[in-house]
């Protein structure tokens, strides 16, 4: 029973994440119908601010958490000008022009943290200094219940924002017709710019959150937990923001549960199996709409 | 025009035993000195990343999806031909029979595969498509580092050499061929139907599935082959070699060479696999020199350096001689 | 000196430049020079590129006391002084090979991982050249032929090691955590398991991970229900601190052990997790023996202490065997290395090694525990004859 407990509190807190990091995904997909295979590097730049940072912090006085803020901006600025510089030009090329200009924006900031910060794994300071409770004789991380916590709050936050407000309407109609937006006054660009300062920003806080769980930073970490990533927001219904959350949600807790009772050697062909048969049988995802395609 | 073609094809075939024969000789006088199994090393190393651009060419320029898995057709090909030459390496069968036929079987468990993995782009395209060959190429690195015959996630070694320059140059001579005549016949416009509008292709009566799969698995068989050619060359391998990074330099390569253009995959193909050898100090920066190249392509020449251009021997010598431009005049290459 | 480094460096330039484009052969002098030429290989890009930011400061060293002892012989390194990149990768292991090949060596060093070491064995084998491998521990390296060499240990021998330290201690049940897809952590693995089995340590469960997982909590919380007082965890120094942690978190209190891989873990902000945690190596940095405490200060003061792991020992080590060899064989060619190099007894940073028939070192192996997140020299075990 005690296992069944900490894995579920291990498998949400992995989930959680995933959540955060598939929400940046989800909002860019939403507006601009691309993958952004360089948002997982966004949380590596958030890694690495993070690793620069908290000790900064700590020498100051102040809580290590706060960090954040400067990893928030950081990753802000770097997903802003990869937005204007490289995904804005191709923007009306097609699907496989704006993926491959994605994925190699992915490499060009891996390689770039490679340069810049050497092949060496950064260790990251502690950053939430949480005590261990008992739960039903299962040994819990209080951090853990906290990254579930983020996770959820910033999961209500942006299903408000989105609905509510008025840059949230406008995300949402951006992708529906362009030139209709336009016509009624939306700035298109300045809309699609806030959406990925808004994804990079989440990428900033999930990186938080990772770090704390993880406390590495290395420069090819954004990849397969992109990847992962993006295989929860397409779980859940990519474009649908409680989606991402269920998606990631689903996503840890299988993984989790795969490699304690069954075959921790086979956990990631399940993890994508079960990504191809969702994609076979409801393409859309679990929340998702069908939507039937335009001839 | 067959006669045309015929003599097209027939001066293909001289130009590249041309071809063959410098190299022989470089190779052979030792003109290199020293530096001849260097040499010889990069040609066999661009001999099958030419297969492995062209054939994933054959997805991306003309089927016009793409794969950032082909890594994983690969390692099939790879882990089954070496399983078999290891299976009947004291059977005495002749070298060369025995790694024609361990060509064939690595064509042929990758082109299983890739019927596997063609199915589901019944229902699904672009970035879908693109994400369930990342995950089936994940999905076969998993099942082979946990499967004890193909070395049980350890390293594979002790792989009989069999890959020899010469043999591996005709080898490639031979599939890029195919798939250039797969491009130029009755399927391969059909599929480039598809790519342009499948629904009008539907439409019009093509079977959009059979079409789609068929692609798949030619394109899946001629990464099986190359991934022969690498298990029998370099002689040890281990399942993480074939990973997702490796999937996607396959795909930099198509693009930087040019959609489309086998010309392009086999130009980008023996440059980007010979650069870092010509660059090694630099190693750090090539990828990095890679990704900024792929972002400045896509914003300024999409259709990658040679687009859809197609070299031809036949055209070029028209330009000396006055008979064949005659000749050609009449019969105007694609594209 | 320096000049005689500049001309020799100058000359390996102006030999590849000629072979290269005048098409000359390389000439190959068979007079005897007292210069060993060596090509080193390591993976200086990727992922393990911290081991080749070690292995090349670490030859750099080792080179420049040699050339400037008084022994007759020098070491040259070919390829302009660097270590060729393989990116711990076959094929790109195989071009650095024949490339270091082109410029006629005498004795190639490397590569630190096995699948590299592996491709390039089968060449070298073929090529009577003389291969010495400074990390990779599949037990099939040196079988590949006579040429092949290695100064670390084989996966088997440290394992056993660790099984026999931990029975030694009075642990009495195991739990394995292992990356699957790792010829190291699977060699060290089985060596273990079967090793603590027969000392009459229980194993209570052996699990899976890969070297690129960072999470690990599936498994500690197996590893703490248990009920074992022991995990071993081969990998490398990449994952440890991750798994250290989290391990801890579970709440686990017994030992941790894994094997040279950990050398160079960082323990940064994490010291007290590292408490009662132990590994395998070739050598302490606490050592007080000459060529240890020369080695660690002089490595520490030029380089820091960011790339100083086993590897940067192993290469290091590597130098002083070869021109050990070009002494006790009687000249610098490959033959002489070769010849020199059998059955070689040699003492250096890594203990005193003796090369058995196979061409495999036997040599002692330290045990290295933490002490406020700072490695601490617990004790030597011998070779058993």
């Amino acid at each position: 029973m005690s296992i069944f407990i900490q894995s579920l509190i291990n498998g949400l807190n992995q989930g959680a994440i995933y959540a955060l990091i598939a929400l940046g995904y989800t909002m860019v997909y939403g507006i601009l119908r691309m993958i952004n295979f360089a948002h997982g590097d966004f949380i590596m730049v958030g890694a690495y601010t993070l690793f620069y940072t908290v000790p900064m912090m700590v020498n100051h006085g102040m809580p290590a958490w706060l960090a954040v803020f400067v990893a928030i901006a950081a990753c802000v600025i770097v997903g802003v000008l990869v937005e204007r510089i490289a995904y804005k030009p191709v923007r009306n090329s097609g699907s496989i022009s704006a993926l491959i200009t994605a994925l190699a924006m992915s490499l060009f900031l891996e390689n770039l943290a490679m340069v810049l910060f050497g092949a060496n794994p950064k260790t990251i300071p502690k950053i939430f200094d949480l005590p261990m409770i008992d739960i039903l004789g299962a040994k819990i991380q209080v951090k853990y219940l906290l990254t579930l916590g983020i996770g959820l709050a910033i999961m209500i936050c942006m299903t408000l924002f989105v609905r509510l407000t008025k840059i949230g309407k406008a995300m949402r109609a951006v992708p529906q017709d362009k030139e209709a937006a336009t016509i009624i006054g939306i700035n298109v660009d300045r809309i699609i710019t806030m959406t990925f300062a808004i994804g990079s920003a989440l990428a900033a806080v999930a990186a938080l959150m990772y770090c704390s769980t993880y406390p590495r930073a290395t420069t090819d970490m954004g990849t397969m937990m992109g990847i992962k990533a993006f295989i929860a927001a397409v779980l859940g219904g990519i474009g649908v923001i409680p989606g991402a959350m269920l998606g990631g949600m689903i996503l840890g807790l299988i993984e989790i549960f795969v490699k304690v009772y069954i075959a921790p050697g086979w956990y990631e062909a399940i993890t994508y199996g079960i990504l191809i048969v969702v994609l076979l049988i409801k393409p859309s995802g679990i929340l998702g709409k069908n939507v039937g395609e335009k001839v | 025009m067959p006669k045309k073609m015929k003599t097209n094809y027939l001066i293909n075939l001289v130009g590249l035993i041309l071809l063959f024969l410098v190299l022989y000789a470089a190779f052979e006088s030792g003109i290199f000195g020293s530096r001849t199994n260097y040499f010889m090393g990069i040609a066999t190393t661009a001999c099958y990343t030419i297969i492995m651009v062209t054939s994933l060419n054959l997805l991306v320029g003309i089927l016009g999806e793409f794969s950032l898995g082909h890594a994983g057709f690969m390692s099939v090909g790879a882990y089954a031909s070496a399983i078999l030459t290891n299976a009947l390496a004291d059977t005495g069968i002749p070298d060369l029979a025995l790694f024609l036929l361990a060509l064939l079987i690595g064509g042929i468990a990758a082109g299983i595969t890739g019927v596997l993995v063609g199915i589901p782009t019944l229902k699904l395209r672009g970035d879908y498509l693109a994400i369930v060959t990342v995950a089936f190429a994940e999905i076969i690195r998993v099942a082979f580092t946990n499967f004890q015959i193909t070395g049980g996630g350890r390293t594979m070694s002790g792989i009989k050499k069999l890959s020899n320059f010469y043999w591996v140059f005709w080898v490639t001579v031979v599939c890029v061929a195919f798939m250039y005549m797969f491009i130029r016949s009755r399927f391969g416009r059909t599929v480039k139907a598809i790519r342009e509008d499948y629904i009008a292709a539907a439409a019009s009566g093509v079977n959009v599935t059979f079409y789609k799969v068929l692609t798949f698995t030619i394109s899946a068989f001629f990464a099986g082959v190359a991934g022969a050619i690498y298990a029998h060359y370099i002689t040890a391998m281990i399942p993480t070699t074939f990973n997702f990074n490796y999937s996607a330099e396959f795909l930099t390569e198509v693009i930087i060479g040019g959609t489309g253009s086998m010309t392009g995959s086999i130009i980008g193909a023996t440059f980007l696999s010979a650069l870092p050898e010509m660059l090694r100090s630099f190693s750090k920066y090539r990828m990095l020199g890679y990704s900024v190249v792929l972002v400045l392509i896509m914003i300024f020449r999409p259709g990658g350096i040679f687009g859809g251009w197609e070299f031809s021997l036949s055209r070029a010598l028209s330009r000396f001689s006055p008979k064949a431009k005659a000749a050609n005049k009449t019969g105007k290459e694609d594209e | 000196m320096k000049t005689k480094k500049m001309l020799s460096m100058a000359m390996a330039m102006s030999v590849a430049a000629t072979s290269a484009f005048a098409g000359v052969t390389a000439f190959a002098e068979e007079e005897e020079d007292y210069v060993i030429k060596v090509g080193v290989i390591c993976a200086m890009t990727g992922g393990s590129a911290i081991y080749g930011e070690g292995a090349q400061n670490a030859i750099n060293m080792a080179v420049e006391e040699i050339n400037a002892s008084d022994s007759e012989y020098t070491i040259e390194i070919l390829n302009g002084g660097n270590v060729a990149d393989d990116a711990k990768d076959a094929t790109e292991a195989v071009n650095a090979y024949n490339s270091l090949m082109a410029e006629s060596p005498e004795a190639v060093v490397g590569s630190f991982f096995s699948t590299p070491t592996l491709a390039m064995a089968e060449l070298a084998a073929d090529d009577g050249m003389l291969l010495l491998a400074t990390g990779a521990t599949n037990v099939d390296v040196t079988l590949k032929g006579d040429t092949i060499f290695r100064n670390c240990f084989i996966d088997p021998f440290q394992g056993e090691m660790a099984a026999q330290f931990a029975s030694e201690q009075g642990y009495t049940s195991a739990y394995v955590i292992y990356a699957k897809d790792d010829d190291y952590s699977n060699g060290l693995k089985d060596a273990f398991v079967e090793s603590a089995e027969e000392l009459g340590i229980e194993v209570l469960g052996v699990a899976e991970c890969t070297t690129t997982d960072t999470d690990f909590t599936a498994q500690a919380t197996n590893a703490v229900a248990s009920g074992a007082d022991f995990v071993f965890y081969p990998c490398f120094l990449d994952t440890v601190p991750l798994l250290v942690q989290q391990v801890r978190d579970a709440g686990f209190e017994g030992a941790i052990m894994g094997g040279d891989g950990w050398d160079g873990a960082d323990t940064t902000g994490y010291e007290d997790y590292f408490d009662n945690c132990y590994f395998t190596n070739h050598y302490s940095s606490e050592d007080t023996s000459e060529s240890v405490q020369n080695f660690v200060t002089k490595y520490t003061e030029a380089y820091g202490t960011d790339s100083l792991n086993a590897c940067a020992a192993l290469y290091y080590d590597a130098m002083y065997m070869l021109l050990q060899a070009a002494e006790d064989g009687g000249g610098s060619d490959t033959a002489s290395l070769v010849a020199g190099m059998t059955e070689m007894e040699f003492s250096g940073v890594a203990g005193d090694i003796y090369l058995d028939e196979n061409g495999d070192a036997i040599k002692p192996v330290v045990v290295n525990t933490y002490e406020e997140g700072q490695i601490k020299w617990l004790e030597t075990i011998q070779p058993s004859a």
